[in-house]
This record gives C-alpha cells, structure tokens and sequence, in this order.
C-alpha cells in the first residue's frame, strides 16, 4: 500500500521552482532515506506531506487523502525539523506530556527512558537547549510518538557522532518493534544507508531515482585505468562522472551492466573496475555537471598550457 | 562482529558471507534454525529488508531452505556448497589478482610458487 502518493507537484516561490513537477510514492512500513543536495526540494516536500505548505499544482495524497489543512492526517504525522515550534512557556517534561496527549499511540515509558538516557533536566526549556541537544529532543518526540507515518528532516543537526549513533539505533530497535513508515532526510548518506530500505533521490525539484538501498550499492561501476581504454571500455555506457587522474589515467563512473565475462576482460587489459560507495554515488548522480568541482577549474587548466 | 561497512561489498552480501562463515565455523548444524531477518537487524544495526535479502541470496543457492510461518533453516548440504563456491569464485578470484600483482611487480612464476609454498606451510617470516 502507497502511503504517500504525489503527481506532478509543482511549488513556486516567486518565480523559483523548488519542487517542479515531481512524482512519487513511498509505500507504508518502511524506512525511505530523502536525499539531494542543498536546494533540491527536500523540506518543501515534507513540508507538503505533512501539510504545512499547500503545492501550487499537481496532486498530492496522504493516506488517500489531502494532506493540507487535514485533521485526519495531521493527526497520524509526526514531522520534525530544526525550526519546530515548541511552546516556550513548558518544560520539557510538560512537553512530552503534552505531546503525548496529542498522539495516540504515544509510549510515555519509551519517552522517559531516552529523557533520562541523553540526561535532560525535566525543568529546562527547549530555547534554552543547545542546537544537538534540540535535535536530540525533537528525536524523543519522534520516536516515542510511533506515528504511522514520521517525517524527520535532517534528523541529526548539531548532534556528535556518539549521539548520532545513538539515534540510529534507537530508531532501528523501535522500528523493528513498531513497523511503521519513515523517511528520514539527511546529508550524512553514508551514516544511514544501512537502516534505510529505499532511497529517494530529489535533484533540482524532480525525482532523480527511487530504488531499494540494495540495489543502489551495486547499480554503479568506477572504472579506472589508461584514458584511451576507459574511453573504449565506457562509450556504450551511461556516464556519471568522470575526471582525469594524473596524465593518462582516467576514472569514470558508469551504469554498472558489466558481464562477469567483461570484469574478467577488465583485468587483463589493465583496467581496474570497482564497486562505487552509495554517498559518493549520490555525490556524482546530484551533481550539476559530470566532471564536479575539477570542471569549474578545467578550462584554466587548459588555457595555461603544458 | 561488525560488518565491514566501508562500501566495497554491498551490506547484503557482507552479510550472507557472514552467515556462511557462522555455518562453517560450525555454529550452525545442518537443520537448524538461522537468525531471522529481524535478529540480524538488530545485530548489525541494518534495515530489515536488507538482512531479509542477504538471507534470500543463501535460500537461492540451497544453503538455506524456509520452512513456513517458522524461518529458515540450515541444509544438509550447507558446508559442501559453500565450499565449492568459495573455490571456484572466491579463491579463482583471489589467485587472479595475485597474478596480476605479480606480474605488475616482475615477480616471477617460479618465485611467487615458492612464494605461497611458504605460506602453506606456515612460513610466512621474510
């Protein structure tokens, strides 16, 4: 079943695209990785599921309904981001209580444990947390809310590795429980890719790919070796990236759709293939050119001569 | 015991060469109940559905088989087909790539023969 299903959203902000025609759905209990760089159209989007932003075009369904202004969804979402707006006159304790009666499937004993766990004071104020200790916070809520349906963008803002970590876990532990749908927005790729079970990609608004994380981890091939052999060895392919290393060598990154009779081949023509990691795969696939940053300084390299 | 997650293999084939080298240690016996796929989440702090994939890849070739609404279970033949696969694939694999090495550094037959004789037998010093 499709908890979220979005055709052919649009949103404008002046005279900016942020999300621009896109077209997605995430299907109900599993955890979705929402990746793209910055300025792709990730926040709109969630801002849109969860009905905080109404799209300027195309239709979007959450739980077979119109999210924006729904009482029905807003009370079977959890969304939380840096900028939540949590009551300045509460504790933290009165917080969570007050969360909690909003939630029906609220766990006041889970909230607790992690209160106590990342050593919170129960009288202290959320404007008065620090930046990790906020996102460590809304963490908590999101969490021990097990809504059907959660929604953290860039869960892990201002958090230390330790604590990150932490967080990985415990939604991991609680997800295993409490199967629920997730998606999960973030910069560190590499640190999530494995609690993910599919992974959307957004590039300039539009949907770049959607797949399981598992196939990603082999979908890419770098190829390395002699310019002229890579050069042969990838005209057929589709190409990701590709830069000079050194004089002669050259790394290109390609659609992996090798033969295991090719990757034999590879070897004895002086080619090295090599699987490519996900995070540097979404590096390559996001970026906005096929050579990266090397391209911007690419043609002074060129006028200055050899 | 923790994955290798540096990206060179995918997670779900780390994780069935894992379950293979469990079943060849012995910790596993021809008949037994493997961990579910929610157990080998929690062990390795990875998406269920990707430890369900690694534990598929093993069904697919025979070293597990399921039995229905109980898991998965470990074959009589377990042992013989991980060992047929790891020689023809991984060791031919491995040999390759010596080769390769050996070549690129003139090293030549005669000496890289003495070469793994040596590490047969032990005598890896020098």
């Amino acid at each position: 079943m499709n908890v979220i299903e979005c055709k052919e959203i649009t949103k404008s902000y002046g005279r900016v695209k942020a999300l621009d025609n896109l077209c997605c759905t995430i299907e109900e209990n599993k955890i979705t990785g929402l990746i793209g760089r910055n300025g792709a159209g990730k926040t709109t989007l969630l801002k849109i599921i969860a009905g905080h932003l109404r799209q300027t075009s195309g239709e979007v369904k959450v739980f077979s309904l119109e999210p924006f202004n729904n009482l029905t969804v807003s009370a079977n979402i959890i969304f939380l981001h840096d900028q939540v707006n949590l009551p300045t006159a509460l504790t933290l304790k009165e917080i969570l209580q007050t969360t909690g009666s909003f939630y029906p499937n609220w766990n006041h004993e889970l909230a607790n444990r992690l209160f106590n766990y990342f050593s919170f004071h129960p009288f202290q104020y959320y404007h008065g947390l620090s930046k990790g200790m906020k996102s460590t916070f809304n963490m908590i809520l999101g969490l021990s809310a097990r809504c059907p349906l959660t929604l953290f963008d860039e869960p892990t803002t201002g958090m230390d590795a330790a604590v990150r970590k932490d967080f990985y876990r415990a939604l991991l532990k609680d997800y295993i429980e409490h199967p629920r749908t997730i998606i999960l927005s973030s910069h560190y790729l590499d640190e999530i890719e494995d609690l993910l079970e599919e992974i959307l990609v957004l590039k300039e608004g539009k949907q770049l790919l959607h797949m399981p994380v598992a196939e990603l981890q082999d979908w890419a091939m770098t190829v390395q070796g002699k310019a002229p052999v890579v050069k042969e060895w990838t005209n057929d392919k589709q190409i990701i990236y590709s830069k000079k290393v050194g004089d002669d060598q050259m790394l290109t990154v390609v659609k992996n759709d090798f033969s295991a009779k090719e990757r034999q081949l590879s070897r004895e023509v002086g080619i090295e293939l090599s699987p490519v990691t996900t995070s540097d795969l979404c590096v390559y696939l996001t970026s906005k050119s096929t050579g990266g940053i090397d391209d911007v300084f690419g043609q002074h390299d060129d006028d200055g001569g050899h | 015991m923790v994955l290798n997650l540096d990206g060179s293999k995918p997670i779900y084939v780390q994780l069935a060469e894992w379950l293979e080298n469990e079943i060849l240690n012995g910790h596993f016996d021809s008949g037994q109940k493997i961990y579910s796929q929610y157990q080998l989440a929690e062990i390795f702090n990875i998406n269920p559905a990707t430890a369900a994939k690694g534990l598929n890849i093993l069904a697919e070739e025979n070293v597990l088989y399921k039995k229905r609404g109980l898991g998965m279970f470990v074959s009589d033949e377990a042992k013989s087909i991980i060992l047929t696969k790891r020689r023809t694939q991984t060791l031919t694999g491995l040999v390759e790539e010596l080769a390769a090495e050996a070549r690129r550094l003139d090293v030549s037959k005669e000496e890289l023969i003495e070469m793994i004789k040596g590490a047969m037998t032990g005598g890896t010093e020098e």
